[in-house]
């Protein structure tokens, strides 16, 4: 195998991680209150090392809609322009906790798994 | 208009042009949700700056890709969430008309559901046609074995001979209905290991 494609795959298992984690990380930024893409967008960028593409977020939304788990609703702001606005539903409530109990299980297999590799730097 | 309004514009139109297979009203408001973001990231202050909007751009990245994403995830996530044949019918007309893979989907989902409807047209019509509704098995010129199923229109085939007789009744509506549940779940499995198969665009 090239040195190139090995980078590639790399940097593909990176990106598939991203955006595994990114539906759960919408639906836990809107656990408190509904929110807006762009604040969605602000709140997992401060709130993480998950830095998303901008573009990547908004057909997500559009993805969680349609299966439900979240809703949506146009909103007039100060600033002059509406603004859409996110909220979970029942299901989008159940389903981040079930995201979030298997993503608990799964971190802490992983963790016994990489021990021998802990406290070694590359 | 201004020049930064203009560019957002433009943006917004070739976004628009490359979202085929939705609902005018799915695109409507997914253009209105991308410029109320654009127009808010590119102007922190106000104005839209010349950097403002760049750097807004430049941050949902190339249209066609951000399209692409739109379009396999609303047409997929709607053939997904489609549970009755007519609507995922309908569904995959749509992934059809974006992707290879869903005009294959498509034409192998449609091909069952024909034979399936046939099956239950035989056993529905059987008791109105009793002599010539039914699955027959026809020899054809060069002796070799041909199936074909016969509606009840038309005289008895006369070289071949009939299955099943009125046992087509009950296993025409069984093995019509059983492909219609199959086809249905076959392309419903088919979407999910697309889903999660298909190439990821784009940067995160």
């Amino acid at each position: 195998m090239e040195e190139g494609d090995k980078q590639s795959l790399g940097d593909k298992w990176e990106v598939q991680l991203r955006k595994g984690c990114l539906e759960l990380a919408i639906l836990a930024a809107l656990w408190e209150r509904r929110l807006y893409g762009l604040e969605i967008l602000r709140l997992i960028e401060s709130d993480s090392e998950l830095i998303i593409s901008e573009g990547t977020i908004y057909p997500l939304l559009a993805r969680l809609k349609a299966i439900g788990f979240v809703e949506s609703e146009w909103v007039e702001s100060n600033s002059g322009h509406p603004r859409k606005y996110y909220a979970l539903t029942a299901a989008g409530r159940h389903r981040a906790l079930e995201m979030a109990a298997m993503w608990e299980r799964f971190s802490s297999s992983m963790g016994r798994v990489l021990a021998p590799l802990k406290g070694i730097q590359q | 208009m201004s020049m930064q309004q203009q560019r957002i514009e433009e943006y917004l139109r070739q976004v628009r042009s490359r979202l085929r297979g939705l609902r005018e009203e799915e695109v409507v408001e997914i253009i209105a949700e991308l410029r109320s973001h654009i127009v808010e990231r590119a102007t922190p202050a106000g104005d839209s700056t010349v950097d403002g909007v760049s750097a807004a751009l430049g941050a949902l990245g190339d249209p066609e890709d951000l399209a692409r994403e739109y379009v396999k995830d609303e047409v997929l996530a709607r053939v997904e969430t489609s549970r009755s044949p007519l609507r995922l019918l309908d569904s995959l007309f749509g992934w059809a008309t974006v992707s290879a893979a869903g005009f294959l989907v498509l034409m192998v989902t449609l091909s069952g559901y024909l034979l399936g409807a046939v099956f239950v047209l035989v056993a529905l019509l059987k008791p109105f046609h009793p002599a010539t509704a039914g699955l027959w098995v026809l020899r054809d010129s060069a002796a070799d074995l041909e199936l074909s199923v016969r509606l009840g229109f038309g005289t008895a085939p006369s070289s071949g001979h009939e299955l099943f007789g009125w046992w087509i009744v009950p296993l025409g509506l069984l093995v019509g209905c059983g492909l219609i549940v199959l086809m249905t779940r076959l392309a419903l499995w088919c979407v999910s290991i697309y889903r999660r198969a298909r190439p990821l665009r784009g940067r995160l």
